[in-house]
């Protein structure tokens, strides 16, 4: 079995189980938390296509992730849009908007990239907060544009309301346990493919990459484009899960905790997105209790992994496996001189 | 005519409020190579303690302001001996540190949220009055703010240039290993160019915090700004950083008469990404050759 069937293999089996809780356990608050889950671990998981396997630091994905929530709530709101409609949309408005923002990337090295893409998202966020000029007015009162500081609300749903009752949230657990399949199954993929190969290459050595013949400008565009399809749909999700979008889906909060779910997995990684994901939301939940601390808590936990393991849980144990693995070679007798 | 002089006063107060934290962050990065991401809550930092030096236990304003500047200081060399010592020899140091000390940076926020609260607070290192001068009108609290402005790089370059640690720091910026062979410390360089940016950051937030007012996440936007005036200088040049955030002040001033406050970070973006494409090593960036 090659590595590539290995890992859809285990994306199908790892889905099968998960889609077996909401019949086990039917708490209504481990069916919502898991299914909040589905959401961060899409975003991370092509994160890390990004930052882990194409080297490039970009902390573009909460943009683009407001950029798919924002799309499908104005669609529904101001047009109506049925959101089997409006998500698709936004998922793929993020692509347009990724693309854009990799072409203003391309230039660019390590930390700056991080830099340009926080100052976008950063942009966006005071664009929208600080607009008050009223686009419509509703009996609810005035509403900008973009929705302001409040945000929108009530630009409809998927329908299990009506089809499913007070159990709506059933539905929208295997709406999101689908979708982080799917993101999964599009993350091995591509890894395990030609383009993924390339994309380690030019992470790993520029130049021979290049002299190779990878077009840096091609694959760099392609990796934007690529990881941004299922962050903009997470985000519109996102939207539809939760009813509400307003400008907190820019808070740095989200931003730290999606970057440790990524660090604390382990970067670059296949599945170290999806191990911190769900380690990163048991932290959560430990913590819940705390209140303010919680910040601080993120906060330890992330310094603390990039200091002592900066290739996190995942990469740890690679480690451990390849030196377990290295250890009879090293207990055999080393050939002396007498012998060779 | 009025009109604009008045708009170049007030932008040059914002570039001198930007440079005193940007020179900071471009030191720092000039040495190590190190994004200091929790610049912003140093910053917040140092405008608190110095309003809780002199609220709180009532101390005079010149000994609150060093006691905060003294503290953040502190920060600064505590963050390298625990976040940057132990990656510093990694490969992908720049990125490990950013990411790193966006987590510090959280941790700082949260605790200057804890012991003082969400609700804003006024910063009590003011001088009232102001100046009427050619029809400009000139709070002395700008003018305060400019020359310690001008003070402060007077004397950061003079340390720079003319002191045996100043050229210590050039070193190491220029070559690390060659600056260590020589018997430069460069562990002590570090740890004390951490400390005159966390120092320069509780100036900056102390004179950014007179004019508006205390808030636990007020730094953000400052830091962002910095960093932008950095890029668009040329990571790591000092001098240049110091002119850019002049001509960025300026050109914010300008933004916000024209077309309101509102655009005024977004144009600024705009023009950094034109900057970039136009020059990646920023205006007065040294253009490095990669060796490969």
């Amino acid at each position: 079995m090659t590595a590539r069937r290995r890992d859809l293999f285990l994306c199908l089996i790892l889905a099968g189980f998960a889609a077996l809780l909401p019949v086990v356990s039917g708490v209504r608050y481990t069916v919502t938390q898991t299914t909040f889950f589905f959401i961060w671990a899409t975003v991370v998981v092509q994160w890390n296509l990004v930052f882990g396997i194409g080297g490039i630091f970009s902390l573009a994905q909460m943009a683009l992730f407001a950029v798919g929530a924002y799309t499908a709530a104005m669609l529904g709101y101001y047009l109506g849009t049925s959101m089997f409609l409006a998500m698709p949309a936004g998922a793929l408005l993020a692509v347009i908007f990724s693309v854009a923002v990799g072409l203003a990337c391309l230039r660019l090295r390590g930390p700056y990239v991080a830099l340009l893409t926080l100052c976008v998202a950063q942009v966006m966020y005071l664009m929208i907060v600080n607009d008050t000029d009223c686009f419509t007015n509703p009996p609810a009162g005035c509403m900008p544009l973009m929705g302001g500081v409040r945000g929108f609300s009530r630009f409809g749903d998927l329908g299990f309301r009506e089809l499913l009752g007070p159990a709506f949230y059933i539905g929208h657990y295997y709406v999101g346990l689908a979708m982080l399949t799917l993101a999964m199954i599009a993350s091995v993929v591509v890894i395990r493919s030609p383009m993924g190969l390339a994309f380690q290459a030019l992470r790993d050595n520029p130049a021979y990459a290049a002299a190779r013949g990878i077009d840096r400008f091609k694959y760099q565009l392609w990796i934007f484009g690529l990881s941004s399809f299922f962050t903009g749909l997470a985000g519109a999700f996102y939207a539809v899960n939760t009813g509400v979008v307003g400008p907190v889906v820019f808070s740095f909060s989200h931003l730290l905790f999606l970057l440790s779910m990524i660090i604390v997995g382990g970067v670059g990684t296949i599945w170290g997105p999806l191990v911190g994901a769900l380690l990163l939301m048991f932290a959560d939940e430990a913590m819940r209790e705390l209140g303010d601390l919680r910040d601080i808590g993120m906060g330890l936990i992330l310094v603390g992994c990039v200091v002592l393991m900066p290739r996190g849980v995942v990469g740890l144990l690679e480690d451990l496996a390849r030196r377990r693995a290295a250890q009879p070679a090293r207990n055999a007798p080393l050939p002396t001189k007498e012998s060779a | 005519m009025d009109v604009s002089l008045q708009i170049l006063a007030s932008g040059l107060t914002l570039g001198a409020m930007y440079a005193i934290s940007t020179a900071g962050l471009a030191l720092v990065f000039g040495a190590m190579k190190m994004l200091n991401m929790s610049h912003g809550a140093i910053l917040a930092l140092g405008g608190y303690l110095s309003y809780f030096a002199l609220t709180g236990l009532g101390l005079p304003a010149p000994v609150g302001i060093t006691f905060a500047v003294l503290v953040c200081a502190a920060v600064g060399v505590v963050i390298y001996h625990i976040v940057a010592r132990p990656m510093l020899q990694s490969d992908n140091f720049e990125t490990r540190i950013f990411i790193a000390t966006i987590g510090v940076g959280v941790i700082l926020e949260s605790i200057i949220l804890e012991a003082f609260g969400p609700q804003p607070k006024p910063q009590p290192v003011s001088v009232p009055g102001s100046l009427m001068w050619g029809g400009v009108y000139l709070p002395y609290q700008n003018l305060m703010i400019l020359g310690v402005a001008v003070l402060i790089m007077a004397a950061l370059g003079f340390a720079l240039q003319k002191t045996r640690i100043g050229r210590a720091i050039r070193a190491t910026a220029q070559n690390r290993d060659a600056a260590q062979l020589m018997g430069v410390r460069i562990g002590g360089v570090y740890a004390l160019v951490l400390a005159i940016s966390g120092g320069l950051a509780a100036v900056s937030g102390i004179t950014i915090s007179s004019l508006s007012s205390l808030l636990p996440n007020m730094g953000a936007d400052p830091m962002l700004k910095a960093f932008i005036i950095c890029v668009v200088a040329g990571l790591g040049s000092v001098p240049g950083s110091v002119i850019a955030a002049l001509f960025i002040g300026v050109f914010e001033a300008v933004v916000q008469y024209i077309f309101g406050v509102r655009f005024s970070f977004a144009l600024l973006l705009i023009l950094v990404i034109l900057v970039l494409i136009w020059r990646p090593h920023g205006v007065f960036g040294r253009v490095q050759g990669v060796r490969l």
